[in-house]
């Protein structure tokens, strides 16, 4: 199970607009001075009225823990949380905010980083380039946007980042454009790679990426890749502490009936991103429909909220 | 045997669910059997075993969390600076014998407690905080859960004095 994470009733210190429809908020604590530590690649929960929990990556220095800053996309076909943010939300206001986690951490052992980011996908990649320039090492950030006038937080980042470490891509600027294909053909000895952006940037970056080294590829959605052809079955689960039985209807989730059943869970997104409601599985044939598990944990961990199985599967519970 | 000890409310804190920050009030209502007004437990809102249990409102003493930030000399390695409420218990004692009061009733300002159990410290909190030695700083001095017998307000400065059990 993850662990819980402190919520904090955190204040509104400012907010910002930037391209591409984008509100980037600066939250402060009023009593904290100091915030618990994050680094690179971590994100928080937002806690909205009406029990909506929406997760966003923080894009500010790690070293700078008097504040949190995140980048909030309005999306008006989203599930409601964005819209609600960039409709309601004033300086001033509170609202609770999760300690951070990162499932979408750099991995110090590779000598190069290469990351990808697609739109509002920047957000996480700001904090990563500001780590990596710290501490010196290897990088190139490659930001993809629809054009320049819509590129969130460029003017930041063409301040900080030297021209080697910072390609851009407008689809409207054919010089720029580049096929990711392309880009990811050749895998560099030692080089990481990581990718966030919308589901069709995620689509085409895991499409252009499968030749890479698994255990080097790292990713965050912002919400789970869409199956229309999915038909959710009726699956048992077996308790691996109890032996207990438990069926799950073909419209009901694994973490409702877990609940049902009086085991504790933790949860937040829901939606599969945000890893809270993760456990183990022990044997049977889990199908995978979050948007966490790295292809090395779906092989031993099981995102109770979203993912399903064939026949039967025993969970580490 | 009469008791002799007279202590004082330093601190009151509640917390609306499980993993949310505690809030400091400077007033609070307590309500007998139940809890404290807004707070996880009275809500049941809370985390805690599905035994059956009596914590309506749980107490720690402020001793204990000055010799935690000291590194007290009894727990080598262990020192800790929790932020006001971090301990996640609900009052915050200073003078008050709380390990010897299971069973014993007290006063605070007009509200009457009887000590239930000792409080035993949990991995959740250490979890919640991200602080690897918590558990074992707080070991066999964490507090005391107790029921509520007589309700009323308490503030903190309220004086805390023992009864005739
Ligand atoms: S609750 Fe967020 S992944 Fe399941």
């Amino acid at each position: 199970m993850a662990s819980p994470r402190l919520i904090m009733k955190m204040k509104v210190a400012s907010l910002r607009s930037e391209a591409g429809d984008v509100s980037v908020v600066e939250f402060r604590h009023p009593r904290r001075p100091q915030l618990p530590p994050f680094e690179a690649g971590s994100h928080v929960d937002i806690h909205m009225p009406g029990g909506k929990v929406r997760q966003y990556s923080l894009m500010g220095d790690p070293a700078d823990l008097s504040r949190y800053l995140i980048g909030v996309k309005r999306e008006e076909a989203g599930r409601g949380g964005s819209a609600w943010l960039h409709a309601n939300l004033k300086v001033g206001d509170e609202l609770a905010v999760s300690a951070p986690r990162n499932h979408f951490r750099l991995h110090n052992e590779a000598q190069a980083h290469l990351l990808l980011g697609g739109g509002i996908g920047i957000t996480p990649m700001i904090a990563m380039a500001r780590a990596l320039k710290a501490q010196g090492k290897a990088f190139v950030l490659h930001f993809f946007a629809r054009s320049r006038m819509m590129a969130p937080m460029l003017a930041d980042l063409e301040t900080e980042l030297p021209a080697d470490h910072l390609v851009l891509h407008f689809d409207d600027d054919p010089a720029t454009v580049v096929d990711l294909a392309e880009l990811l053909k050749e895998q560099k000895d030692g080089t990481h790679l990581y990718y966030c952006g919308p589901p069709g940037f995620m689509a085409w970056a895991r499409a252009s990426s499968t030749h890479w080294k698994p255990d080097t590829v790292h990713f965050e959605a912002f919400q789970p890749e869409e199956d229309p052809n999915f038909v959710p079955q009726a699956f048992t689960i077996q308790l691996r502490s109890t032996g207990q039985e438990l069926n799950v209807p073909a419209d009901t989730s694994a973490l409702t009936m877990l609940r049902a059943a009086g085991v504790l869970l933790f949860s937040s997104c829901e939606n599969g991103v945000c890893g809270s409601c993760e456990c183990g599985f022990v044997t049977g044939e889990p199908i995978h429909r979050d948007a966490v598990l790295s292809p090395e944990a779906k092989t031993r961990r099981f995102i109770s909220c979203v993912s399903r199985a064939k026949g039967r599967i025993v969970l580490d519970l | 045997m009469a008791q002799s000890w007279s202590g004082e409310l330093l601190h009151i804190h509640i917390a609306p669910a499980a993993s949310y920050e505690m809030e400091e009030l400077a007033e609070a209502r307590l309500i007998a059997g139940k809890g404290i007004e807004g707070d996880r437990y009275f809500l049941g809102t809370g985390t805690y075993s599905p035994k059956p249990d009596v914590r309506d409102v749980t107490l720690i003493e402020t001793e204990v969390l000055e010799q935690l930030a000291a590194g007290e000399p009894k727990m080598p390695g262990i020192k800790l600076d929790l932020a006001p409420g971090d301990h996640r218990r609900n009052l915050t004692t200073r003078g008050v014998p709380l390990n010897h009061l299971v069973g014993q009733r007290f006063r605070i300002g007009e509200t009457v407690l009887r000590g239930a159990r000792l409080n035993f410290p949990c991995k959740y909190i250490e979890e919640l905080l991200g602080m690897p030695r918590l558990f074992d700083g707080l070991l066999n001095r964490s507090g005391l859960n107790c029921a509520i017998e007589v309700g009323g307000i308490i503030r903190p400065g309220d004086r805390i004095v023992p009864m005739e059990s």
